[in-house]
């Protein structure tokens, strides 16, 4: 059963911009699916989160989340969704319990009532309950804001990059919470600009200038690279990276930790080897080390349409 | 309509977590009525006098005795030519000069005409002709004095005018001691603000201030502030209904704004007397009508800002108009034909007439229909215009 069916859409800010969001494939999400969105600044990640979430209206075409249409049942729809903008937009004047009261209130419903979807996380905040929202740490912020998105509930949870700004240990925290809530059965849709984090969804779409790229598991888009990809490093690193872009078999390379990855022109099929003695004769590199490296997500990422 | 209640007390809680805003709706009504209208005050003090006195004698030293006996004026010196005296106020050393001819006595004792010249810097214009309108009607008494035969030989000295370094218009208060009797005088009784008060004037209009600041301008801003914080997003994917969300700052807001005009009113009636004979219905219809127009004005501005910054420049810009244009401070008549007819489409003006007229007069509903149907038909329309362009904006 599908929880969210775009089948086109279409979003701009302007005439003369280039659309936002310009879906042209149809595409679903599962019920109880983790979807992950990933790509770069601009791509127009938000506002298709704003389109689903009713917060503006396409140009042109439709959607169904839970299938309610975002323009017709507007009013219904938000009642079952929640949304946590990547901004912190809770009122920063109010303390954090009139915070979640308030946006329960807001739902017609009460703290106790779901406090079975908050409570893991919301124990932690408790000590702070009477501060200001305003005056909480980055981390905190985000559990606030979480906790008063699922204070009703919702059946289809939207996270427009949440972990952005919070430290790792919080960060994993974040995402173990998510699979907890996706274990209820909860549609998540998340973006984020971490790839260890979009590792974790079932799903992953890649977006850029406003259209989806690829979507498929994590798994299969790193089986599907389809490039041979190299790990290389040696004892003068910032001079091997200017010497691998100059050389006519490589396409991309690019730093990646402590290592240089390498992406070869499709035609070109050489061992590793045979890059490492071309560094070490032509270029006089020393402590080569070249190895076959299977592709994560982020090198998908980099690659793929760019 | 259940939206409405959590939505005015969550907008109490931010009201009251706020350390600064309970203050500012206390102080403000406070400090606007207690202080601002003895601060403006249009009566001239201390206005700097030099005199040129040509006659040296004895009825020259009785004129000069006569303004130094009015608290109006100080002594600037004694210059011995005109010129010289016009350096001096060139100089910004005196704000007025009197230049007395020579052979004055003589002249009055043959009785004749006497020319008493007075120049007044107008670069401060107020300064210039009401100072010059004292000093001519101290030389008038002073002629008819002479005449009456207080001093010696009877005979009338005559002041002319001029105003000079500034746009001056020639004194038009100059009076002329015609003869030995005044065959007509001129006694005006003032009413309704009998002694001209210049605070009575203004009280109403603080009052008008007080209202557009914190009716107006706290409603607006909170919007805005909102939208600026992004919490206006979170707000808009809940169910809440947008008409529900910000009629709850409007009537929070508007009552806020009542509160402060009821302490200002409470002021104005203890402190200076005004509304003796009641008039609360008239005052306060006048004062939700006045408020919905605010409200729906605030929300246009609302709608096209979009950080707090544009917002309070806009409302500030407005805010300048209705106050300066609407015969707050300065009469409507003494304005220019065109910025009359324009006062036409100010809805403070209306509102300043109500208040005046049941503050100072007494008035009542039958006698103010015009400006109460006005108000109205802009409150209406104002609103009217902030539905469409808020539609316009999704």
């Amino acid at each position: 059963m599908d929880s969210i069916v775009v089948r086109r859409l279409k979003k701009s800010y302007g005439r003369t911009l280039p659309p936002a969001v310009d879906l042209q494939e149809p595409f679903s999400v599962r019920q109880g699916e983790l979807f992950g969105i990933i790509g770069p600044d601009g791509a127009g990640k938000t506002t298709l989160f704003r389109l689903l979430t009713t917060l503006v209206s396409p140009d042109e075409g439709t959607a169904t989340v839970e299938g309610l249409d975002i323009v017709r049942d507007y009013r219904q729809l938000r009642t079952i969704t929640g949304y946590m903008p990547g901004r912190f937009s809770l009122y920063p004047d109010l303390s954090v319990k009139e915070n979640l009261t308030f946006f329960a209130s807001v739902f017609g419903t009460d703290i106790k009532t779901n406090y079975h979807l908050i409570g893991d996380i919301y124990c932690r905040l408790e000590p702070f309950e009477d501060r200001k929202a305003g005056n909480l740490s980055g981390g905190m912020k985000q559990k606030l804001a979480l906790c008063c998105t699922l204070i009703h509930s919702p059946r289809v949870l939207f996270l427009d990059e949440p972990t952005t700004g919070v430290d790792p240990s919080s960060r994993r925290e974040f995402w173990e919470t998510l699979a907890r809530l996706k274990d209820t059965g909860m549609t998540i849709v998340v973006s984020t600009a971490y790839m260890d984090e979009a590792d974790r969804c079932d799903r992953v779409a890649m977006m850029k200038s406003g259209r989806f790229l690829v979507t498929d598991s994590p798994a299969a888009i790193r089986g599907d690279f389809g490039r041979q990809l190299l790990a290389v490093r040696s004892d003068e690193m910032f001079r091997l990276l200017q010497d691998l872009r100059k050389m006519p078999q490589v396409d991309r390379c690019y730093t990646f930790g402590d290592t240089h990855h390498v992406v070869l022109n499709d035609g070109c099929k050489s061992a590793p080897e045979g890059i490492g003695r071309i560094l070490e004769e032509e270029y006089g590199h020393k402590g080569v080390s070249v190895r076959v490296q299977p592709a994560t997500l982020e090198d998908c990422y980099m690659n793929v349409g760019g | 309509m259940a939206a409405f209640g959590y939505l005015i007390v969550k907008e109490m809680k931010q009201f009251n977590s706020n350390r600064f805003m309970p203050f500012v709706l206390v102080l403000l009504p406070v400090v606007l009525m207690l202080f601002v209208p003895l601060l403006a005050n249009m009566e001239i003090r201390n206005v700097r006098l030099m005199i040129v006195d040509h006659d040296r004698s004895t009825t020259s030293a009785l004129l000069t005795d006569r303004i130094a006996q009015s608290e109006y004026f100080r002594f600037a010196g004694y210059c011995d030519t005109y010129s010289g005296a016009v350096d001096e106020m060139g100089m910004g050393h005196t704000d007025i000069i009197m230049e007395i001819p020579a052979g004055m006595e003589r002249d009055i004792g043959r009785g004749e005409q006497v020319e008493i010249f007075i120049a007044a810097n107008a670069v401060n214009s107020t300064k210039g002709s009401i100072g010059g309108g004292y000093l001519s009607s101290i030389i008038t008494d002073f002629s008819e004095e002479l005449a009456a035969g207080l001093y010696a030989p009877d005979a009338p000295v005559q002041a002319s005018g001029q105003e000079s370094s500034g746009a001056g218009a020639a004194l038009s208060g100059d009076v002329i001691g015609g003869g030995a009797t005044m065959p007509l005088t001129v006694s005006p009784q003032f009413r309704y603000n009998p002694h001209l008060d210049y605070k009575l004037f203004m009280v109403p209009a603080m009052m008008i201030v007080v209202i557009i600041l914190i009716g107006g301008f706290f409603a607006t801003m909170s919007i805005v502030s909102e939208k600026e914080a992004g919490t206006i997003e979170q707000i808009n994917v809940t169910p809440v209904r947008k008409r529900d969300f910000i009629s709850s700052k409007v009537v929070f807001y508007g009552i806020l704004g009542l509160i402060a005009f009821t302490l200002a009113f409470l002021i104005g009636h203890f402190v200076y007397g005004l509304a003796p004979h009641g008039g609360l219905p008239e005052l306060y219809v006048g004062a939700v009508l006045f408020l919905v127009f605010m409200a729906g004005f605030g929300l246009i501005i609302s709608n096209y800002s979009d950080t707090l910054l544009q917002s309070v420049f806009l409302m500030l810009f407005f805010v300048l108009i209705f106050m300066l244009m609407s015969g707050i401070f300065t009469p409507v008549s003494s304005m220019e034909t065109w910025a009359q007819y324009l006062t036409y489409f100010l809805p403070t003006t209306y509102f300043v007439n109500i208040l005046r007229a049941v503050c100072l007069k007494g008035s009542q509903f039958s006698d103010l229909t015009f400006n109460y149907i006005m108000l109205s038909v802009f409150a209406v329309l104002i609103n009217v215009i902030a539905i469409v362009t808020y539609k316009k904006q999704r």
